[in-house]
């Protein structure tokens, strides 16, 4: 593996090059949250953030995204795809958790059988550029209980980690090898790689959330009626904060707009904790309450997912519970599961 | 490879308004580009989005039966949005169809055995499929005896009217018809789909009984059939759950780990008592 080392205030230097010459993602204050966004010219990337507001999903799997466009004329209705369009880039600057979750992601939206072109085609073209936590930003992060590490190249093509003055700098796969160029020619020592490797146990021994993330899998496959599915959901406001921030939820609603004669096929994120998300017309609706949201938000993460996949589409990123407005913590819900 | 969220252009080539009240209507569709009916390669059980711009889609079983060829038909209730606006289409407009979408009716699993079919209502359109395909001179010989047990509210809420009279006259085929209630030209059968079905009381050996209808029609048919010995492996059912994707991806049609768009809509009671009871 290719490994150099550049100083650590060449890191914005690098990133705004490479928007000069593709789509660069990076970390951008707004206000006062952080969002990965596009880096616009003489916009300045913000790398000692400590994570982002939003899960930076949304450059695979926007917040809305056309599917198809429509035009009405005489012979009828007319329609392009809106597929593959993806440009070069790069998303620059992801914490570990984050890059992990593409990883689970892929396994949803590039199955054998159906296979996601528009999510497929943006992951194909973009390359991933992990910023290591060695100090874990949030009391509330617990990536080292589901399948994570505060300092990881899970789902990232280059992986950046401070030890002290420089960055090293790891090319993860072929397609981080593509960007070599960018960083310098100062190759990284061994000492350089000792230090990471202490850096590494030493992030990893800041994690001090734990929860029991593997151990409830047996007894969720066994407790679909326990009683205690109805003590989570009593302060939940339906919001669907939760889901929109984490980066693992990819659920999503399909709908048309039109104007005039030109119409468009959308497909926006959606929420299993709102009520019209299962609701069928016959007003039948299979999830009648909060508490069978949540249980499905539980089950989803816990335990289909597994089955179907065997990995817990849940990275400890902690953004559901930073940011849910009436506390409920999903790290809690774990943990009394493990006692039923 | 194929986008599957992009849909197959079709024209709407015959509607035919199935029932009295008008709200149930067969439409047959073409496709306009030859190529896409070879893809369009389907098996009953199976369903597809109904796409109608500007409109939205919506999820719906496939009633023709592939022994068809030429045209692929689905019949339809009017509801909301989307299923509105179809019954507003006219012979001769352009749509969109995607899929087809969903697992089938286990043709392999049927085949050599007496297949017991009971439907009720407009549910009934999936084993119309079925049953075609089954009575096809290509595929008789596969199957044994054919039981059909089919109820509606009343004569005038009967699906497929013509091909029940035909049904009717083979020999091959064991057809019996109810109405709950019967008008002053019925001629046929009173009573509901359970009493029918105990009347009928088909034998379980080597049988499998599909059943697609109604949840209370379900609800007091399911004892019937335990009562005449036939185990939960042997009967086979269909599950509706609001979709979008039809293809596992957008989250919203899950019962426990299934997605009932990918690994259903076709499910044996066995397979559904091992998922949460969900939908
Ligand atoms: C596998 C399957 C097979 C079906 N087969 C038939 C059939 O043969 N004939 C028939 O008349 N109906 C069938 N339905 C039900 C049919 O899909 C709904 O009645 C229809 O989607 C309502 O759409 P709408 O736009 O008119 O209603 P609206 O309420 O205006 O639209 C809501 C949207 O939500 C979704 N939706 C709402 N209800 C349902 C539902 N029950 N199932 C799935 N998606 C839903 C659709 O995307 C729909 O466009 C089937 C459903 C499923 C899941
Ligand atoms: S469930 Fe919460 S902690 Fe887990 S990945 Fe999603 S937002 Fe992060
Ligand atoms: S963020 Fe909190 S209140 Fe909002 S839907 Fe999620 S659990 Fe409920
Ligand atoms: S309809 Fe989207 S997952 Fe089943």
């Amino acid at each position: 593996m290719e490994k150099r080392l550049i100083k650590k205030d060449a890191l914005a230097g690098i990133a705004k090059k490479m928007a000069g010459d593709f789509l660069v993602w990076a970390p951008v204050k707004k206000e006062d949250n952080i969002l990965f966004e596009p880096l616009q010219k003489d916009a300045e990337p913000f790398f000692a953030y400590l994570n982002s507001k939003n899960a930076p999903k949304n450059v695979f799997f926007p917040h809305t995204e056309t599917l198809i466009k429509y035009t009405r004329t005489e012979k009828g209705m007319v329609f392009s795809e809106d597929e593959n369009k993806a440009k070069d880039a790069v998303l620059f600057g992801v914490r570990s958790c984050d890059a992990h979750s593409f990883a689970l992601l892929d396994m949803l939206f590039d199955q054998e059988k159906y296979k996601d072109g528009y999510y497929i085609a943006k992951r194909q073209k973009t390359t991933v550029i992990s910023l290591a936590c060695v100090k874990p930003p949030y009391a509330s992060c617990f990536c080292t209980s589901v399948d994570g590490e505060p300092v990881s190249s899970e789902g990232a093509d280059i992986l950046l980690t401070d030890i002290g003055s420089d960055y090293l700098v790891e090319f993860v796969t072929p397609k981080g090898e593509k960007l070599t160029k960018y960083f310098g020619d100062t190759k990284a020592d061994a000492a350089s790689e000792t230090r990471k490797t202490e850096i590494v146990a030493k992030a990893k021994d800041a994690i001090k959330s734990k929860i029991p993330a593997h151990e409830v899998k047996p007894i969720l496959d066994k407790n679909f009626d326990n009683p205690f599915w109805a003590t989570i959901h009593g302060k939940c406001l339906a919001c669907g904060t939760c889901t929109y921030l984490c980066p693992t939820c990819h659920c999503f609603d399909i709908s048309d707009e039109v104007k005039g004669s030109d119409g468009v096929r959308l497909r926006s994120w959606d929420s299993c904790m709102f009520p019209m998300f299962t609701k069928e017309t016959s007003g039948h609706n299979p999830r009648t309450s909060q508490k069978e949201r949540w249980r499905q938000r539980t089950m989803h993460k816990f335990k289909y997912y597994v089955d179907n996949f065997n990995a817990i589409a849940c990275v400890g990123c902690g953004r559901c519970v930073m940011s849910c407005p009436v506390n409920i913590d999903i790290r809690k819900i774990v943990e009394d599961i493990s006692k039923l | 490879m194929q986008n599957p969220y992009i849909p197959y252009p079709v024209v709407v080539d015959k509607i035919i308004t199935e029932v009295d009240t008008k709200d149930i209507k067969t439409f047959r569709f073409k496709f306009i580009n030859p190529e896409d009916e070879a893809k369009y390669n389907y098996i009953p059980g199976q369903f597809g989005e109904l796409s109608i711009y500007g409109k939205g889609e919506s999820p719906i079983g496939i009633a023709s039966s592939p022994t068809k060829k030429g045209y692929v038909e689905f019949t339809v209730q009017k509801a909301g949005v989307v299923t509105s606006a179809l019954h507003e289409m006219e012979e001769g407009e352009v749509m969109g169809l995607r899929g087809p979408f969903g697992n089938s009716w286990p043709l392999e699993f049927l085949e050599g055995k007496n297949i017991v079919i009971v439907g009720g209502g407009f549910a009934f359109t999936t084993l119309r499929s079925l049953i075609n395909y089954m009575i096809h001179d290509d595929n008789r010989k596969r199957f044994c005896n054919i039981t059909v047990i089919y109820g509606a509210r009343n004569p005038g809420l009967l699906l497929y009217k013509d091909e029940l009279d035909e049904w009717g006259k083979r020999t091959d085929l064991n057809l019996n018809v109810t109405v709950d209630k019967g008008d002053a030209n019925w001629k046929g059968r009173e009573g509901f789909v359970p009493t029918v079905c105990k009347e009928v009381a088909p034998s379980k050996e080597n049988a499998v009984t599909v059943i697609c209808g109604p949840p209370v029609m379900i609800r007091f048919t399911l004892p019937v059939f335990f009562e005449l010995g036939f185990s939960k492996e042997n009967i086979i059912t269909s599950l509706e759950m609001r979709m979008k994707c039809g293809i596992g991806k957008c989250g919203r049609c899950n019962v426990g780990s299934k997605y009932v768009c990918k690994d259903g809509p076709v499910f044996s009671l066995a397979e559904l008592d091992k998922l949460t009871p969900e939908y």
